[in-house]
């Protein structure tokens, strides 16, 4: 009997295989982004002072290894340093033979092991320097900078990139403490945000199309149906047709407030057979659950309506990016309709299987022909703007149609740091933060991002003086004037002094990331690699929505913030 | 490390309780003991038995349905359950060990229970089960079967149904499928 | 074993990162705590035992946190699936046990760190063996295995011997989410406290599967659960044969095409019969990392340690929320420890039920009671009470061991009692 079925081996290839469980998340359109990647690491960028060679670089090898590991296209490491005793004491990317060679090619030849598909390219010479060759920094679709780095070298590298439109993470692993900000595209657009399914559903009932209206105006005779077809109704059906009977008594409204909804829910709940031997219905529980839910009419949320006012949106030109054609596109469609396409999906419901997929089908038959329409609209403007580019793929329309009430606009902004050319927005935002305390909220962990901004001017003055190998990280007169200087910053557009609980938890945060003296502790650095290279997939898979624009963990007290800065 | 030591020291004064000091031997798992309870506070009439091949093996027994009334009257309905270590957290696995015509049991035995499956909850126990199961006789349910003939039959014409019920009961086949003897 | 070589003063040394923190108070760390060489040597002879599919992650941490002394237990063998996550792991150790391979290459890699693997369950081992450790740390993925490990711990502890009571690290990882946490046995909120946070998945009723099928995958379920033991009984299933999974993916898809479903893939096949949840290397790198950082805290005091909970979502930015979840009073497993009581052994178990009524927590009516291995009197139903009211006449030595825990409910009381029998 075992060939009732006939087993033909159409099994996945061996790529699917080893990628399955992350497949599932991203599919196969986000492995393609990741595999056309290419990551660059700028990994340390001279010595910290006397007694260190420089950062040690563990977040960032770490996040590469989250990245190696589901198969980014290749890697670039950027480290002028030589491997010491006490790299091999926190990163693991790293072996006893290595002592004394060049980090970026050990940690480069030991990551490449994870995957043989993952190219690896490896230079020990400063950033800076490799700046020089206009090729360089184009060749990758994201750049990872280990801080601290100094502001020569951060400034023009975030300058470039900017320009180049290559994101930036910039990142710090000290002790319990890890930072990291990230400087995306002035607007950088995600289609699939992957929101939680519950929120997605949209069934129109308050608003059906002809087909659905009309499935629902054909059910036979409800209280003639035997049990057995009253039983199998697809509550959909029997909302839609409640709605109408509710129409009749209520002036041709529809429930429309929360009062009326709870009445209307119980008009259905009375609807439901008790005398059955189940005792009740289940496709009517599943009726009154919905109600609260799906008996409103269609909004457009706020988020997508600033996205068609946009000016981008507002103004095409031959150079838009296939988003704003497409974002467009669909914007004439509401304008035309006062709905968005549908998505088409429905939920699973109690029904027999042919009412099911008939009512299915009137779902994707109707979200098809909103694809068409919206697509009809894209062509139409490709050709009056004359377009240089290949037209856009069918699949990014359809895609864009199902999302279209979910997509989101992140906009970017430049690496954030506190220093006399700070953004008056920065500083407000960090004073916003620091002021929570004072509501009784515990205290925010934009102390530490302020910590590390000090570690960050140290460092900097450190690695700009002229006998560098005299000073220590741990300088207390350094870390006295810089302190009182960032802290004058903070001041600079708002007068009002720091509160006392502000004070404290910045000078807490200082002491606790000069414990470590800059050094990294593997658990925390190798928990930063896991949040920058989240950050990473979600950037180059333009999938999940990234982080805006600063992130705090503090394994100190176990827990992360946050902020838009 | 020293620390969470002397907290349990402090917790331990300030209750002053009875120490359970000594050599540490198996405890009764947490399954075995919800069971213990829940056979304690099962109601069975007198339709109903219960079997243990293993006295000492809670987790693992046979009941026997002997409906009094209703179409499957005059017949002994034997389900096995097995309790997992899971339990109450996953529900009871419950096999029906013999081939029966009924809409709700297939001929593999499997029973569609809600209550067994996507209803069930920690807070429920053996009784609603055995409850559910005893239900199943009085009343079997034509709307959402596993034995989708005997379903039609049901639902098309009730006696012709009570008539293939009596004689599956009897051993004998309906529409080709032959049936075990299960009259007392 | 402990490495005493290495000084505080070494700056040049391999730890010396580790070192830094390790010798000079934070503003978080507790007063009475002392920086130095006592928490190095602390640390280096804490033994810890790891568990579960985050631990490749996890023995890595552990060993470069400065851990010598670390044990790892896992079942598992190395699938194809496993390396888009699992470092340690190449294609051509597919096929061979995980905690062997994870522990030679993390004790080649990292100086003088000592690993013992053991290719086998948690359940195969017992308490004298869990006694041995400091910390236990998880990522388990089962529920079952987590309810497991938590109650052997809390049976564990002993309030005479504070070294008794191990704290558990636990977590887990779905997707872009997951969540750590930290379990003192006894001492705070416990695994089965915080069960019903952990939501079963909806099953789908097994008529729809049977009759009215909709969805795709409940194609594939009536494939797995329904055809299948129709049609090839004989053979049991196995998940991870590609033959058993094509015989399913085709009949699922013969029965897609039959009620006009669309949908079922290969791939979707897979996820269904095999339960697979989506697992990625950088949600594992976060977990494992903060719960590895908890077991670096607790050993060291070095700062306060998590209570008690951090779930994590990295889908929209990153989220995390820290929150201390509370211990249950009425939990089955911490909220329901074992009393000890001295009995004469010569006392029928007859009597000896009798004198639970006397006592004054209890005042048991009507109790029935067991131990692990045997069902010593149960009221209801008939038939067992029948098999075990022979037992009412035994004398406790015949029936129990000394030191032997004993299980008592009462319809009267809707908590059960556990009482860890001395014999006088």
């Amino acid at each position: 009997m075992a060939d009732a079925f006939p087993a033909t081996l159409a099994g996945p290839t061996s790529k699917e295989r080893r990628y399955d469980r992350q497949l599932r998340l991203w599919a196969a359109s986000g492995q393609q982004a990741l595999e056309d990647a290419r990551v660059l690491l700028v990994n340390s960028d001279g010595p910290l002072g006397s007694s260190s060679t420089g950062v040690s670089g563990v977040a960032g090898v770490e996040t590469l290894k989250n990245l190696v590991l589901p198969g980014i296209g290749g890697f670039t490491i950027v480290d002028p340093a030589m491997v010491t005793e006490a790299d091999l004491g926190v990163n693991f990317f790293l072996e006893q033979d290595s002592l004394g060679k060049s980090r970026a090619d050990e940690t480069c030849r030991l990551l490449r092991e994870l995957n043989p598909d993952v190219q690896g390219y490896s230079y020990s010479t400063p950033i800076t320097e490799l700046l020089q060759d206009p090729a360089f920094l184009p060749q990758h679709k994201l750049i990872i900078i280990s801080g601290p780095a100094k502001r020569s070298t951060l400034d023009p590298l975030c300058l470039e990139a900017q320009e180049l439109g290559i994101p930036v993470l910039y990142t710090h692993s000290v002790g319990f403490y890890a930072t990291f900000s990230s400087q995306l595209a002035a607007e950088f657009p995600i289609v699939e945000t992957h929101p939680d399914p519950e929120t997605t559903q949209d069934l129109r009932l308050l608003n059906p199309w002809p087909e659905l209206a009309g499935a629902a105006a054909a059910l036979p005779n409800l209280e003639a149906m035997d049990d057995h077809q009253h039983g199998h109704v697809p509550y959909i059906l029997l909302l839609l047709h409640f709605v109408e009977e509710w129409k009749q008594s209520h002036e041709g409204n529809a429930p429309a407030n929360y009062k009326e909804k709870t009445e209307f829910r119980e008009f259905v709940r009375s609807k439901t057979r008790t005398d059955n031997p189940e005792g009740g219905e289940e496709n009517f529980d599943e009726a009154v659950a919905a109600v609260l839910k799906t008996i409103s009419p269609f909004t457009l949320r706020s988020t997508i309506r600033e996205i068609f006012e946009m000016e981008q949106c507002q103004t095409l030109t031959a150079d838009s990016a296939d988003f704003w054609i497409i974002a467009s596109a669909i914007n004439t469609f509401y304008t035309k309709h006062n709905v968005l396409p549908l998505p088409g999906s429905l939920p699973d419901m109690k029904a027999q299987s042919a009412d099911y997929v008939s009512l299915q089908n009137i779902y994707k038959s109707k979200a098809r022909a909103d694809v068409e329409e919206v697509l009809a609209t894209v062509r139409q403007l490709e050709s009056q703007l004359n377009r240089p580019m290949a037209p856009i793929p069918d699949r990014d329309v359809e895609v864009f149609c199902k999302n279209a009430a979910h997509i989101k606009v992140v906009r970017g902004r430049a690496i954030p740091q506190i220093n006399s050319n700070s953004d008056p927005e920065t500083l407000s935002a960090i004073r916003n933060q620091l002021g929570l305390s004072q509501l009784g909220l515990p205290d925010s962990l934009v102390s530490v991002f302020i910590a590390t901004q000090i570690l960050d001017a140290v460092v900097d003055e450190i690695q700009s003086s002229a006998q560098s190998s005299s000073f220590s990280v741990d300088d207390e007169a350094l870390w006295k004037s810089h302190t009182e200087r960032i802290l004058a910053l903070l001041q600079r557009d708002d007068p009002t002094p720091l509160d006392e609980e502000a004070r404290e938890s910045i000078e807490n945060a200082i002491l606790e990331l000069r414990r470590a003296e800059g050094g990294e502790l593997h658990n925390i650095a190798s928990l930063a690699g896991g949040l920058v290279a989240q950050e990473a997939l979600k950037v180059l898979t333009r999938q999940y929505v990234p982080m805006d624009n600063t992130c705090v963990f503090d394994g100190a007290r176990s827990r992360s913030e946050m902020y838009r800065l | 490390m020293l620390k969470i030591w002397s907290m349990k020291q402090q917790q331990q004064q300030a209750e002053n309780a009875e120490g359970a000091a000594g050599k540490k031997k198996k405890k009764v798992t947490a399954a075995q003991l919800r069971v213990q309870r829940d056979l304690q506070e099962l109601t069975l009439g007198n339709t109903m038995k219960m079997s243990f091949p293993n006295p000492d093996d809670i987790l693992n027994f046979t009941l026997s349905i002997e409906p009094d009334e209703g179409m499957y009257k005059g017949g002994v309905f034997h389900f096995n359950f097995t309790v997992n270590q899971n339990f109450p957290h996953d529900p009871p696995k419950v096999k029906c060990t013999q081939k029966i015509y009924h809409p709700n049991i297939d001929l593999e035995g499997n029973v569609c229970l809600n209550i067994l499956r996507e209803d069930w909850k920690p807070v429920l126990n053996l009784n609603a089960v055995i409850v559910g199961m005893q239900f199943l006789f009085l009343e079997p349910n034509a709307s959402d079967p596993l034995n989708k003939d005997a379903a039609e039959d049901l639902r098309s014409n009730r006696d012709s149904f009570k008539r293939n019920v009596r004689s599956s009961m009897a051993g004998g086949s309906v529409r080709g499928v032959s049936f075990e003897r299960v009259l007392k | 074993m402990t490495t005493t070589s290495v000084t505080m003063e070494d700056k040049q040394g391999q730890w010396q990162h580790l070192y830094k923190v390790l010798s000079k108070p934070g503003p978080y760390s507790d007063e009475d705590w002392v920086p130095g060489m006592e928490t190095v040597k602390a640390l280096e002879s804490s033994k810890i035992l790891g568990a579960g599919g985050l631990g490749c992650e996890i023995l890595k941490n552990l060993a470069l946190s400065g851990f010598k002394d670390i044990h790892v237990i896992d079942m598992d063998t190395i699938d194809i699936s496993n390396l888009n996550r699992q470092f340690l792991f190449r294609q051509a150790d597919i096929g061979k046990p995980k905690a062997e391979v994870a522990a030679a290459f993390v004790e080649k890699r990292v100086k003088g760190v000592k690993i013992t693997p053991f290719v086998g369950k948690i359940q195969d081992k017992d308490e004298d063996y869990y006694m041995q450790f400091k910390i236990v740390i998880c990522g388990l993925d089962s529920i079952e295995a987590r309810r497991w490990i938590n109650s052997t711990l809390i049976g564990m502890v002993d309030p005479e011997d504070p070294e008794s009571l191990k704290p558990l690290i636990d977590g887990g990882t779905e997707g872009f989410k997951g969540q750590a946490r930290v379990i003192l046995p006894t001492l705070s909120s416990c695994i089965e406290c915080q069960l019903d946070m952990h939501a079963p998945r909806p099953a789908v009723p097994l008529c729809t599967i049977a009759t009215i099928p909709r969805q795709p995958q409940h194609c594939i379920e009536w494939a797995h659960q329904i055809a299948w033991q129709e049609k090839r009984k004989d053979d049991s299933f196995d998940s991870d044969d590609m033959e058993h999974i094509s015989w399913v993916y085709n009949a699922a898809l013969q029965r897609a095409q039959h009620f006009h479903i669309h949908g079922v893939t290969f791939q979707m096949t897979q996820g269904v019969v095999k339960n697979i949840i989506p697992a990625i290397a950088s949600t594992n790198a976060v977990i494992a990392a903060s719960t590895t950082s908890e077991v670096l805290k607790i050993a060291t005091s070095c700062n306060p340690y998590l209570e008690n909970y951090m779930m994590y979502a990295g889908e929209e930015g990153v989220y995390t929320y820290t929150f201390e979840a509370e211990k249950k009073p009425d939990c089955p497993v911490c909220g329901n420890l074992a009393r000890k009581m001295t009995v004469n052994a010569d006392m029928t178990l007859g009597d000896f039920i009798e004198s639970l009524g006397e006592r004054a927590e209890a005042q048991l009516k009507k109790p029935s009671l067991r131990t692990e291995e045997k069902t010593l009197y149960q009221r209801f139903p008939p038939q067992l009470e029948e098999h075990t009211r022979p037992n009412l006449r035994l004398k406790l030595r015949e029936l129990v061991e000394d030191g032997e825990e004993v299980a008592v409910s009462d319809p009267a009381y809707t908590i059960d009692f556990r009482y860890r029998l001395n014999f006088q």
